[in-house]
């Protein structure tokens, strides 16, 4: 989920010391389906036919210990990857994210503090092949994560808090394909009939928000394994399967898996078509010109992708197709990095100026106005838990050039002061956007050389030795917790920032606090949400203060659906995207 | 004419064309110059496509000054000329066009449109004229020593030359470009930009040199059989005095030809490689980024959507007439 | 003739060999680190060193090139590893022969990659082959016929202005208004004949095939036009008009013919060229051939996949070479070949 917007997913998120929040845990049966939905038409849909998924980017994986697509977790969990627990269809607000039992009879029962935790499956639920998902699938499906040889690309939670015993940092068991340490593992996660335990070495509050968030819990049969040769091999527990083969750039159809029993699943998933067809490859501007026009198979098409700034005018002008485009808060929130091992911006006068100059109302207008995202005043969603306004970042959104210019005179350098602006760029929106930042920084006194990496990004980006001063990020929870954001990001000891040469893990600034890193302590070790959130937002007034971070804008999902479609609904269970949970085609 | 790869896709088909097929043709030996002048003033097509090549290179060599003057500016944003609710379209109709802005401004950054467009046609020609020069050089070079010295020389290098004209092209351009662009800048090119620019002049270069070579080789071996060669040569004149003296001036028509023919064939590969992502990025405006970018307002803008194509499209037209009205001209035998 | 056509199939065969080794060194020798693009953005050190060993780059890229060259004959196996295949065989991925690398980034072999787009580009090189051919040629009869006149200036200029612009904005334009706005022709999307009958096969093709048509009619046109114009000034011909055959019976029997050849030839070549993947028009009409498979190789740095994709494209053109000049030497009777 990490994010996904215009680069790509995230270095492997290392072993974090996150903890979080009790609220979503504990037992307790869960409300039945419901036919509401966030936003967008809610007529009740009718069971046939067939919906189109168009989209751009291809799927990288589609192997569920793989996946680390915030668009490709909820379609899996939706279509044909059913986990222990999974956020309910067609619920909105809080709601949305209150993970519902859906394989297991339960969401879990914890004890020992949160270090141990227990699901039982239910009867009757069944793989594609009619076999039933048995306990030992779940075990195998987890045990590939440990196989970090074959097994990339996916988030590695469970590396860290598993109770297997490491050596060098890394857990003594392979994974399931070599073997070795297999007794550590076996120990850590037990089967014992329908009933699967995992013992964890520190409390995991919140692990089933992870479960019904990653797909990195869910069951895997052993006899469909081919290691990565399986990676869009899909082998369905869920109401789809795949029919044929994944062609990647290309995508692939999904049909009813028979073997599928309604009865067994109380999430709300309603599995109206017949028939979902996703196509990759397609350019935005294709897309949305397409469902404009309307056409065709084209009326039963939905898309995970924006409508271009270009379009805005098409949609305006024409009511019917403006009542067809949903604008919902997506999860991410882009933001500037400081690079702290740059000697211009270690002067924290000069950390201030830009930010005083940061115009974030230009970077909006050139990243596609306000359909494009909201100005933000912290790096935190709103949309998250004890979301609160960062002080350091109220300014007026157009920047102050005359305070900053101020600012910048007063921090004993010489003008203009020379910095380097490193982001993900290729896209007309991107470069313009970066450009806009340069025309408000310039005017304060910088001169801003602009750098647009295209096809690496983060790679680049996480070697402390990238001789640039600032980054651009784009930042999405893992899940829908404070504890899943400015933790990873800025706690240092996590990221290995001044102890890994190679690395700063997702601390791309090299930010470096001890101030900082015992408030994330002691949030993680808070007993509910509430007071949590309050300890991140002292931990998130400090960074504010001393400049770890700059936020833009917290970005808006503006999509376009076609009139044939029923049901349509994005809500934060899907990260934003369209839940394919809840959408069917009109007869 | 076999054997000539050609990558009509890309846009040098017509180019490459009128070089195969004047392949075989011998130029007449005289100084045919005044012959030359005294056809173009009467080919009014050329005379006019012409005059539009020389403004072209005129406007591009003084748009960096006029950039410097102010007269120029493609790069200051004028949010007050967008709105930002119709995704940054031009407030005034018609892509706002004005005293100010003739061509109108950009959507979403409300830039100049006309300046950017000249400043444009500055890089593109740039790149384009770079790739030319390389590409002529290294044709000529090597179609000179393979001619001229013949035998074992003129094996290799024409299975070089066989060998570079059997790769994919466009391919090759793409694929290489993130390793390429490393060495460049490693080299000491500045990163960014300027190695992208380096990395396709090159490599179109690199490319392109091998059709040229041929056309060449195939001159140097009709000129060295020819009375005013042998006679240099039992002069006992040496191999250097041969090929610039007696070799070089007589050259010098198909190269102008080959050479103006390139140039509308590098304009579009230009266009095609920033169409992909490779080449020299935004925001420097070349004409295959502003291109890349307006085609997106095809629906919505459409003076944006169609000034960066016309532009591209009267380059391209105008430097493949001049070319072909320069090889009649030059080419007396030409009957078209 | 036939002494000819196996010299001409040996060098060609050296020739694809020595452009294998080329293209392998240029990838694979490379100050790059091929193993660090093995596994996308979402990389650790520890995991380019696994990669590193499981797909051999480490060791000297002479030795890597000589179990591609195997790999083309006997096949591999990927990875190459005696512990794993003791313990999980089914996670090893076999590649028969012709074995030309597995893609970790595509989790799929090349050779199955490339079986799976070929079919879509030769579908389009064909498709627009045949376009070209018949508006290029016919135009170029006309133009030739009323050479100086109206529909010469027409069709010659406009070809040639359609020509200016580049292929992708003809591409989008034609995608954009045609197909999507005007709704004159269905979206273009790719159907095997086997999915959805000839029917639906053609009208996917259309605007895509007519796109790369539109590149090439142009030159054409140009091109048959300069060859009937000098084939009708030829002696026979006039001949010909002077024992009073009939213009159509000139045109038909003996320009034609003396003008076809030479544009055979090209036409020949350029097919060769063109089967390999349109690269822009591919990406234009998200077809997946092998052009936009070799832009999404070329750009996510599968090493591998370009690789393949550089040779197969390379043995497209030598073979179109070979046939042209070995159709060229049966044709025209005034060849020789030694």
């Amino acid at each position: 989920m990490t994010i996904s917007r215009r680069t790509t997913a995230l270095a492997v998120l290392a072993v974090t010391s996150v903890l979080s929040v009790a609220a979503c845990g504990g037992g307790g049966t869960t409300t039945g389906s419901g036919n509401g939905s966030a936003t967008g038409s809610a007529a009740a849909g009718q069971k046939g036919g067939t919906v189109y998924w168009l989209t751009k980017r291809p799927a990288e994986h589609l192997d569920p210990q793989r996946t680390y697509i915030g668009r490709d977790l909820a379609n899996e969990n939706r279509l044909f990857y059913r986990d222990l627990v999974s956020f309910p269809v067609g619920k909105t607000g809080e709601e949305a994210t209150k993970p519902v039992a859906d394989l297991a009879t339960d969401t879990g029962t914890s004890s020992e503090g949160g270090k141990v935790w227990k699901f039982t499956l239910k009867d009757g639920v069944k793989w594609q092949d009619g076999k039933d998902i048995t306990c030992e699938d779940l075990k195998y499906g987890l045990s590939r994560g440990f196989a970090t040889d074959v097994i990339t690309g996916g988030p590695n939670y469970q590396l860290g808090y598993l109770d297997v015993p490491q050596k060098d940092g890394l857990p003594v068991y392979n994974g399931p394909y070599k073997k070795t340490g297999q007794a550590d593992f076996d120990k850590a996660v037990a089967c014992e009939g329908k009933t699967i335990t995992y013992h964890f070495n520190k409390p995991w509050a919140d692990f089933p928000l992870a479960i019904a968030s990653l797909r990195s819990f869910a069951p895997y049969r052993a006899d469909q394994d081919k290691g990565d040769q399986s990676n869009y091999a899909i082998f369905s527990s869920g109401p789809y399967q795949l029919q044929g083969t994944w062609q990647k750039g290309k995508g692939g159809t999904f049909v009813r898996n028979p073997n599928y029993d309604p009865k067994t699943d109380q999430t709300g998933r309603m599995a109206l078509p017949d028939k979902i067809v996703i196509t990759e490859g397609l350019t935005n501007e294709i897309i949305n010109q397409r469902l404009i026009a309307d056409s065709g198979d084209d009326k039963y098409a939905v898309t995970d992708r924006k409508i271009p700034g270009s379009m805005y005018s098409q949609i305006d002008s024409n009511p019917t197709v403006k009542s067809r485009s949903t604008l919902v808060n997506a999860p991410f929130v882009d933001y500037l990095l400081p690079n702290f091992n740059s000697d211009v911006m270690k002067n924290p006068k000069v950390r201030d100026a830009l930010k005083l100059a940061t115009d974030k109302t230009a970077y909006i207008t050139a990243s596609g106005g306000d359909k494009y995202g909201v100005p933000a005043k912290s790096i935190v969603n709103p949309d998250i838990v004890g979301y609160k306004d960062n002080a350091a970042f109220t300014g007026p959104d157009a920047g102050d050039t005359a305070a900053a210019k101020a600012m910048l005179q007063s921090a004993g350098v010489t003008l203009p002061v020379k910095i380097k602006y490193t982001y993900s760029g290729g896209t007309p929106e991107s470069d313009n956007a970066a450009a806009a930042l340069k025309q408000g920084w310039d005017k304060a006194g910088f001169s801003t050389t602009l750098d647009p990496l295209t096809d690496t990004y983060y790679d680049v980006i996480q070697n402390p030795n990238t001789k640039s001063d600032v980054y651009w990020g784009g930042w999405g929870a893992d899940w829908p917790s404070a504890a899943t954001v400015t933790a990873p990001l800025f706690d240092s000891r996590v990221n290995g920032v001044g102890t890994n040469p190679k690395s700063n893990g997702q601390d791309y600034g090299n930010y470096k606090s001890d101030a900082v890193n015992s408030l994330f302590d002691q949030a993680a070790k808070a007993a509910d949400v509430q007071s949590a959130a309050t300890v991140y937002a002292q931990a998130d007034d400090q960074l504010g203060k001393d400049v770890a971070y700059i936020p833009l804008t917290v970005e808006k999902f503006y999509f376009l659906h076609g009139s044939g479609i029923t049901g349509y609904a994005q809500s934060a269970a899907t990260s934003g995207y369209p839940d394919l949970g809840s959408i069917g085609v009109k007869k | 004419m076999s054997e000539t790869q050609r990558d009509m896709e890309f846009g040098s088909g017509v180019a490459v064309e009128t070089l195969g097929s004047t392949d075989e043709k011998a130029i007449a030996g005289r100084t045919p110059w005044q012959l030359a002048r005294a056809r173009l003033r009467r080919d009014k097509i050329t005379m006019v496509v012409t005059g539009i090549v020389i403004a072209s290179i005129v406007i591009a060599i003084l748009a960096p000054v006029l950039t410097a003057l102010g007269v120029l500016d493609p790069e200051t944003f004028h949010p007050e000329l967008i709105d930002p609710n119709t995704g940054g379209l031009p407030i005034d109709g018609g892509g706002g066009i004005s005293w100010q802005h003739p061509l109108g401004v950009e959507p979403g950054t409300g830039r100049d449109v006309l300046s950017r467009i000249v400043l444009g046609v500055t890089f593109s020609m740039t790149v384009a004229l770079s790739a030319t020069i390389i590409t002529v050089v290294l044709g000529t070079v090597a179609g000179l020593v393979a001619g001229f010295l013949g035998g074992r020389t003129d094996f290799a290098i024409s299975r070089v030359i066989d060998m570079v004209l059997s790769f994919p092209q466009t391919l090759m351009l793409l694929a290489l470009s993130g390793m390429f662009i490393d060495i460049i800048t490693n080299a000491g090119v500045p990163a960014g930009n300027p190695s992208n620019g380096v990395y396709i002049v090159l490599v179109l270069g690199l490319f392109g040199w091998p059709t040229i070579a041929r056309i060449i080789r195939g001159q140097v071996l009709s000129l060295r059989e020819r009375e005013f060669v042998e006679a240099a040569k039992s002069l006992g004149a040496s191999n250097g005095r041969i090929f610039f003296k007696e070799l070089l001036p007589n050259l010098w028509a198909p190269l102008l030809v080959y050479g103006t023919l390139l140039m509308p064939a590098y304009i579009s590969a230009e266009a095609a490689l920033s169409y992909l992502g490779v080449g020299i990025k935004p925001p420097t405006p070349t004409l295959g980024n502003l291109l890349t970018y307006s085609v997106n307002y095809a629906a919505s803008d459409v003076t944006f959507f169609l000034f960066p194509a016309i532009t591209i499209a009267t380059l391209v037209l105008c430097f493949n007439l001049m070319g072909d009205g320069l090889r009649d001209a030059l080419d007396p035998k030409a009957d078209r | 003739m036939f002494a000819y056509v196996v010299r001409r199939i040996f060098v060609g065969v050296i020739m694809l060999f020595v452009m294998s080794l080329v293209t392998y060194l240029l990838f694979f020798a490379a100050p790059s680190d091929p193993a660090r693009y093995t596994c996308g953005k979402n990389c650790s050190p520890e995991l380019i060193e696994q990669n590193r060993k499981a797909l051999g780059y480490d060791k000297p890229v002479l030795v890597q090139y000589g179990e591609f060259v195997k790999g083309v004959f006997v096949g591999r196996e990927f990875p190459d590893d005696p512990e794993l295949k003791k313990s999980a065989p089914e996670t090893i991925a076999s590649c028969p022969a012709p074995c030309l690398g597995y893609s970790p980034l595509q989790s799929a072999t090349v050779t199955s990659l490339i079986a799976e787009a070929a079919p879509i580009s030769i579908s389009l090189a064909f498709m627009a082959f045949l376009m070209w051919m018949v508006f290029g040629i016919s135009g170029g009869i006309i133009a030739a016929l009323y050479k100086g006149r109206f529909a010469d200036r027409a069709l010659v200029g406009s070809a040639l202005v359609v020509y200016s612009f580049p292929t992708f904005f003809i591409g989008l334009s034609l995608y954009i208004f045609v197909a999507i706005k005007w709704q004159l022709t269905p979206i273009p999307v790719y159907t095997p004949i086997s999915e959805g009958g000839v029917g639906a096969w053609l009208s996917g093709l259309f605007l895509p095939s007519l796109t790369l048509a539109l590149i090439y009619i142009a030159g054409y046109i140009r091109l048959t036009r300069a060859f009937v114009l000098e084939s009708m000034g030829e002696d026979y011909i006039r001949t010909a008009r002077a024992k009073g055959l009939p213009q159509r019976q000139i045109m038909g029997k003996h320009t034609m013919r003396a003008a076809l050849t030479p544009i055979a030839t090209v036409a020949g070549l350029d097919l060769g060229a063109l089967l390999a993947g349109a690269i822009i028009t591919e990406t234009v009409f998200n077809y997946n051939g092998l052009g936009k498979l070799a832009v999404q190789a070329a750009t996510t740095y599968d090493l591998p996949t370009t690789v393949g994709i550089v040779l197969v494209a390379a043995a497209f053109i030598i073979t179109a070479n070979i046939i042209v000049d070995v159709l060229y030497a049966v044709i025209d009777p005034r060849v020789k070949y030694s």
